[in-house]
């Protein structure tokens, strides 16, 4: 029992480290038109602007995605699993946020069918799947290698945060002491978001964010940008 | 004075039900029921029999806590129809009964659907639930707007109580392909946060649903941008996407009214004309 669960953290460790290969270093989810715009300056702003992103976006279409998901995987609903990949593209605010998942989706499934560890019945489903977004290959990771449901979305919250706040020592730029103190700080407010993301309601699903959508759509025209989104 | 709930009765329903449909050359409204305090005019074809023009009335001109406004309008395959309303939405401060507005547009494969309301303002402490759903039969075409003002900006107004939730789902052929949903308390850290509205009073969505849709429109679209306030288009899935946020609802306006004229000959196969009630 203690070596499983052991395993199961190990294996949840390797699906969020940044050294995952999926490409998830080359966005910065708006933030990067965020700095353009001059909404983000400094260390405080830069806080800021990623708390609202985590709390009005991802908390809101991520978090019960990736919960909805894992159930479906675990309870091998392909057609469950479907319809909240595709509800859950549908909550993409902008197009360079809608071609992320379905890279990182992509570059995702690729690697755990290289692996070639898993169940071939369900690399199958997965492969069946039209345009598998990010959160639905991770979840499909989550419940093939045995791992919790909340963990697996602390842990992807986590590894969502520490990608923007990367991005925001790049795009600000900001020191190596100011980034580990915004992970201590919204690091916080994870554990909530996954309480929420549990107790949310169907219809109330997706994001409200026309700051964050109008800073994607107008990064697709950025003369300069070090980022993909 | 405050315009408070008392103005009308608590609690009224209002239904209407439209059907549209295509009979040789014309576009008419074929069926329409209602029940409750909304309703529309006689239905108009100012450009011609092909296009069906009409506006849906609510004469008490404002939302109260309790009240229930639901409108459903079923397109049928080749009908192209324009709905517009001759006034902004009000919805008054409550004691404590949520209102909610249902929207349900059905379209089938082939058929036009315009939706061009006038502005939904948001008095201060009201509570309002306002949901909209399109659904498209595969190759039908879509091109609506929804303006929202936080508190009367006009007068300086924000919304500091009352609560606001929105729901929007827009589906092809059975499957989401744009959904918004938002949940926003009166005086929230919402309404500042950059990422949200940063401050500003008005939000303005427009969205062309149609399988002509794609990059060349949504760069002609980008040569346009409101004369204040910030604007800024997407492109998903056979979804464009037009977004304004600023403090003005005119602005919002004649920015949609703007690209409606490069989408609508784009995605519809006519004329670019504005509405006449718009010049009014």
């Amino acid at each position: 029992m203690a070596l499983q669960a052991d395993l199961s953290l190990i294996r949840l460790l390797q699906l969020a480290s940044p050294a995952l290969p999926v490409g998830a270093f080359s966005y910065s989810q708006g933030l990067e038109a965020a700095v353009e715009a001059g909404l983000v300056h400094d260390a405080a702003s830069a806080q800021r602007w990623i708390a609202d992103v985590l709390a009005y976006s991802v908390a809101r279409t991520e978090a019960p995605a990736l919960l909805r998901l894992t159930e479906s995987w675990q309870s091998a609903d392909p057609t469950g699993v479907a319809e909240r990949n595709a509800l859950f593209l549908a909550t993409r605010e902008a197009a360079e946020l809608r071609a992320e998942t379905v890279q990182m989706g992509y570059s995702l499934r690729r690697l755990l069918a290289s692996l070639g560890v898993f169940d071939p019945l369900a690399v199958a489903q997965l492969d069946a799947l039209d345009e598998p977004a990010f959160p639905t290959v991770f979840a499909f990771a989550v419940s093939q290698w045995r791992i919790e449901a909340r963990p697996a979305l602390l842990a992807y919250l986590w590894s969502w945060l520490e990608n923007q706040v990367m991005a925001a020592l790049k795009a600000v730029p900001l020191g190596q002491t100011d980034g580990q103190r915004m992970l201590l700080v919204l690091g916080d407010t994870l554990p909530a978001m996954v309480d929420d993301a549990a107790a949310m309601e169907e219809d109330r699903i997706g994001s409200f964010a026309p700051g964050l959508a109008l800073a994607c759509s107008r990064h697709e025209t950025q003369y300069s940008r070090l980022f993909r989104s | 004075m405050d315009l408070a709930e008392t103005v009308l009765p608590a609690g009224w329903k209002a239904h209407l039900e439209l059907e549209f449909e295509r009979r040789g050359q014309r576009s008419v409204l074929a069926s329409r029921r209602h029940e409750g305090p909304l309703v529309v005019q006689k239905s108009l074809h100012p450009e011609g029999e092909g296009i069906c023009h009409v506006l849906v009335l609510h004469p008490p001109g404002g939302i109260a806590g309790g009240d229930h406004l639901c409108v459903l309008a079923r397109c049928a395959t080749q009908s192209h129809s324009v709905l517009a309303t001759p006034g902004a939405g009000k919805w008054y401060r409550s004691s404590g009964a949520w209102a909610r507005q249902d929207i349900r547009f059905e379209l089938a494969a082939d058929a036009n659907l315009e939706w061009l309301p006038q502005e939904t303002i948001l008095f201060d402490g009201a509570l309002a639930d306002l949901r909209s759903e399109v659904r498209l039969a595969p190759g039908a075409r879509y091109l609506g707007w929804d303006i929202l003002c936080f508190g009367r900006s006009g007068s300086g107004e924000r919304m500091r109580s009352g609560h606001c939730r929105l729901h929007t789902r827009v589906e092809i052929g059975g499957k989401p392909v744009f959904v918004e949903s938002g949940d926003l308390a009166g005086g929230a850290a919402q309404f500042e946060a950059a990422a949200v509205l940063g401050g500003h009073s008005v939000c303005g969505t427009m969205l062309a649903v149609a399988p002509a849709c794609d990059k060349a429109l949504v760069k002609a679209c980008r040569e346009h941008g409101p004369e204040r306030g910030q604007g800024a288009v997407t492109l998903l899935p056979g979804v464009l996407v037009a977004r304004y946020l600023g403090d003005s609802s005119e602005a919002a306006k004649r920015y949609f009214t703007r690209l409606r004229r490069i989408l609508r000959p784009a995605i519809m196969a006519c004329e670019a004309s504005d509405l006449r009630i718009w010049s009014t």
